[in-house]
């Protein structure tokens, strides 16, 4: 138990300056993490740190609201620093509820941006724990073991800190999974945050057995019953999320060709049609080489929509095999009989062996972007909830496209 | 994972969880023991003292059972103590008549005996004033860092231990109005 940290001949109350330095490094991480896997990190912390604010704010009103007699007495409290004043409960509540306006009103992606979030949850988690154990609240139950700790006239469970080690395995396990969070592998989106929940109320589960004093409901502690209700919620949602094999995934696909496109672009487009189901596909543009390097004057690019019930890498390889078909030599960039890019797959976010997805090419090229606007007009990106308009307007390439083909119902002419 | 092993292993995890806690309360039970130890800290027993006035008068803790009790750790060189106190005395002065007392222990250990009783009567303030000369009661309370105030139930219980500038006058109130409106 240390509740005062003295820094010179400041004393520091050390609960509030673990929470704050738990809350800022997570942030921190989610920045990065979602640097590195393509979601919008500045936006998500934007919107957090709003939320952050709007919740202290709204816990000392929530108080206020309590006892309005004090704030009428005196109304500049309501801006006083005391930490005592809050109403925790009510600012939760509305913290969650301008999260969700926010997220909203940014198109923020539901799961990419919950994953993203993961490390943020993991320190929070271990935060809140260690600070209570600054604290020497939510103490142990007396014990024997050699690990046992001096507090409150007995040697207990540092029940606090069996919380801090498990969250600590579980970032460590992140970080391992995630490559020190810059790569996730193909993992459905959602399927981290959801691992993430599930194991802090899993931990929650084992570790409240050990506090000294339980919340009851009869017999049963309360915050073990939450983790319960959580755990099985948890399961089912990855469970749905990685076997979602009712319906097809949607799967957005760039083609491009330089040599020969006018016969290799419309062949390819039936041969994905045969391996596939080709729901929708955009007008066919021309474009001037971006590549300097390339060997035919033009390209042609389309993007096409497909559903399938393939995981990501048997459709990776599946691509290449058409690729090659059509004479595609791997390396060689400057040949392209025919290319086929994944640029999004189910409105998943990961990165599958060094590949991007969504690919970033997507909101780099006018090539793919074009096309994919003149598909989908309200499409939005699936990592950020950007809207195409947005990212055509936004575009840093101004290579001349020509369309030479209109989209047709499905069959172009 | 195949669908069958993540059923599997879900169904195993779902079970342990619901086992694990309905063994909790057979195997790790609510501490009911602790109902009578002595700590600092929310939940136990106020430690209990003796300590004079800057009368010479001997005041204890547990004279004043059955009343709720703020017990306030202030030195006179403290100025976060010196700007907490009106407000305190403009709640005692409210809830006196319900029976709240505030002893204002001053740790004369650590502080000059005459400027710290100079102090508190040159502000008129009200509420009881004892010394700590030995640091006994700092020591009881594990005083980490001034002021520190802590609020005793009626029963002798720790209710809440507030370091620092957190025990001001709303929260003070706040807590009163729920305790006197609880034993009603």
């Amino acid at each position: 138990m240390f509740p005062i940290i003295n820094i010179g001949l400041i004393a520091i109350q050390a609960a509030g300056l673990i929470l704050l330095l738990s809350l800022f490094i997570g942030l921190w991480l989610v920045g990065q993490f979602a640097n590195k896997i393509g979601t919008a990190g500045e936006v998500i912390e934007n919107c957090l740190l709003i939320s952050l604010a709007a919740g202290i704010l709204s816990a000392r009103i929530g108080f206020m609201l309590q006892n309005p007699s004090l704030f009428l007495d005196n109304p500049l409290s309501l801006f006083s620093l005391t930490p005592s004043m809050f109403n925790p409960g009510f600012g939760l509540l509305i913290g969650a509820l301008i999260t969700l306006i926010l997220a909203q009103k940014q198109y923020l992606p539901l799961w990419p941006t919950l994953d993203t979030l993961s490390p943020l949850i993991l320190w929070v988690f271990a935060g809140f724990h260690l600070s209570n154990y600054a604290k020497g609240t939510a103490y142990g139950l007396p014990t024997q073991l050699p690990w046992g700790i001096q507090l409150w006239q007995a040697i207990r469970h540092p029940v606090q800190l069996y919380a801090v080690i498990l969250a600590s395995g579980l970032f460590l396990w992140l970080l391992i999974q995630t490559k020190a969070l810059s790569k996730t592998g193909f993992i459905h989106s959602g399927v981290l945050f959801n691992l993430v929940l599930l194991s802090l109320a899993m931990s929650t589960i084992i570790t409240r057995a050990f506090v000294a004093q339980k919340i009851l409901f009869g017999k049963l502690d309360i915050p073990q019953l939450v983790g319960f209700l959580i755990v099985p919620c948890t399961l089912l949602l990855i469970y749905d999320i990685n076997h979602k094999n009712r319906r097809q995934r949607s799967v957005l696909i760039g083609i491009g060709s330089n040599i020969n496109p006018a016969h290799n672009i419309p062949e390819a487009i039936d041969e994905i049609n045969r391996n596939f189901r080709i729901r929708r596909k955009s007008g066919i543009y021309r474009t001037e080489a971006v590549k300097k390097t390339a060997e035919g004057s033009h390209y042609w690019n389309l993007v096409v929509e497909i559903g399938t019930r393939l995981p990501f890498p048997e459709l990776l390889s599946q691509l290449k095999s058409i690729e090659q078909q059509f004479g595609r030599q791997p390396g060689n960039d400057a040949h392209v009989p025919l290319d086929l890019d994944i640029l999004t797959f189910n409105g998943d976010v990961f990165n599958y062996q060094g590949k991007a997805i969504p690919d970033p090419d997507m909101i780099k090229y006018r090539y793919i972007v074009q096309p994919l606007a003149d598909m989908s007009p309200e499409f939005r990106h699936p990592a950020d909830g950007r809207s195409i308009a947005k990212i055509l307007e936004k575009i840093e390439d101004h290579s001349q496209i020509d369309k030479i083909s209109e989209v047709q119902n499905g069959i172009t002419g | 994972m195949k669908k069958g092993h993540f059923i599997g292993i879900s169904a195993a995890i779902v079970t342990m969880s619901l086992v694990w806690i309905l063994l909790t309360p057979v195997l790790f039970p609510a501490n009911a023991s602790q109902l009578d130890t002595i700590a600092p800290h929310a939940g136990f027993m106020a430690p209990d003292f003796t300590l004079s006035s800057p009368e010479e008068e001997m005041q204890s803790l547990s004279d004043y059972r059955g009343k709720p009790v703020l017990v306030f750790l202030w030195a006179s060189w403290c100025s976060v103590c010196k700007r907490a106190m009106p407000g305190l005395q403009s709640v005692y002065e409210d809830y006196a008549v319900k029976g709240f007392e505030i002893l204002a222990v001053n740790t004369t250990f650590q502080d000059t005996l005459t400027t710290a009783i100079n102090t508190f009567q040159s502000e008129g303030y009200t509420y009881q004033l004892l010394l700590d000369r030995k640091g006994s009661v700092a020591q009881a309370y594990r005083l980490y860092a001034l002021p520190t105030a802590i609020l005793v139930g009626s029963d002798g219980r720790v209710l809440d231990v507030v370091i620092g500038s957190g025990i001001s006058e709303g929260y003070l109130r706040s807590r009163l109005d729920d305790i006197f409106e609880g034993s009603k």
